[in-house]
């Protein structure tokens, strides 16, 4: 009779965390900025697919280099063919996990801070990264958000000797994504 | 050197900076692609998606960075995080579609219309296998050509 009672709390318990709600987004948005002598570099990007798994804190982010925008028609050109070389690495991602998941109550209206695990792709490199950041819960809409740094060498792009000096090494990285239901 | 020919190099030089100064400021201000009066590649946005998860490496070379003009039906219009128009185009693929962020709002389009969008092709996102979701293609800098 006991081992009966576990095994239905196990399979109910299974239950819950299959049918957990997960929620994705097709349009969040990644910015970069970079201080520069002449004219800051800045751009943004909001075709950014990110999915967060409500059971597992599974967490990815998806975007194509090419949909970053530029003020700049000449910045955005040299950022695809000399920097993050677009044709030859289309993709950005990241794939992780949030390390804290039973601190997030993704039905209840709050602002959860977190640390998410994982691997960061940019131009062909994956880097094991630990980033921050913020989940937030109001009227049953899920907002994440993180400010992070990447450091260019990291990632084997390389500035031009040309104008190195007058590109930060360091740039900084804005995420910000509003989150559907996934039905 | 007479002062003349002084005057004249110093001329010479001053017109040759000034040259040099306008070419780097227009070509450093050099506007973005013009979209609207680009030619485009034609297609309807069930063929452009389908082709995209059939071959997207034959599709990459075909359609992206390009300006491409798709047409297809509204499934929903929406704002992004920067108060810019985006319109879901259907494909054949339920959950699907070709995910177009517009340079200009237009007003008039709803649910349901016929439509013809024309704009930059960055590429195709996969979703995710796990949670049954699938990718999108996107647009970039699009023009709502016509309504019918």
């Amino acid at each position: 009779m006991k081992n009966i009672a576990i095994l239905v709390l196990i399979l109910f318990i299974t239950f819950i965390n299959s049918t957990a709600q997960s929620y994705f987004t097709k349009n969040g948005k990644v910015s970069f900025f970079s201080a520069a002598p002449f004219e800051d570099i800045k751009a943004d990007n909001n075709q950014v697919i990110s999915i967060i798994n409500g059971s597992t804190g599974d967490v990815r982010f998806s975007l194509l280099n090419n949909a970053f925008h530029f003020k700049n028609s000449v910045m955005e050109v040299h950022f695809n063919e000399s920097y993050i070389e677009s044709a030859k690495y289309p993709k950005s991602s990241f794939k992780g996990r949030i390390n804290d998941l039973s601190k997030v109550n993704f039905t209840t209206d709050g602002s959860y801070p977190v640390v998410v695990s994982g691997e960061l792709t940019i131009h062909g490199v994956t880097n094991k990264v630990s980033i921050s950041g913020t989940i937030s819960v109001s009227g049953g809409v899920i907002t994440g958000t993180s400010k992070f740094k990447v450091n260019l060498a990291d990632y084997k792009i390389s500035i031009p000797k040309v104008v190195k000096g007058n590109i930060a090494e360091v740039v900084d990285l804005d995420v910000s994504c509003v989150y559907e239901k996934k039905i | 050197m007479t002062s003349k020919t002084k005057k004249i190099l110093l001329a010479v030089i001053i017109a040759l900076v000034a040259i040099a100064g306008i070419t780097g400021y227009m070509m450093w201000n050099k506007p973005h692609k013009n979209v609207q009066d680009a030619d485009a590649v034609k297609i309807t946005a069930v063929d452009l998606y389908n082709n995209f998860i059939t071959d997207s490496v034959k599709a990459n070379t075909l359609y992206a960075d390009k300006v491409v003009l798709v047409s297809g039906e509204v499934n929903r219009v929406a704002l992004n995080q920067q108060a810019q128009q985006v319109i879901l185009v259907k494909t054949a693929v339920t959950g699907a579609f070709i995910n177009c962020t517009m340079e200009e709002k237009t007003v008039a389009v709803k649910t349901g219309d016929n439509i013809a969008i024309k704009g930059i092709c960055s590429g195709y996102i996969s979703g995710d296998m796990e949670m049954d979701m699938p990718g999108d293609v996107f647009l970039v800098r699009g023009y709502l050509l016509k309504g019918k």
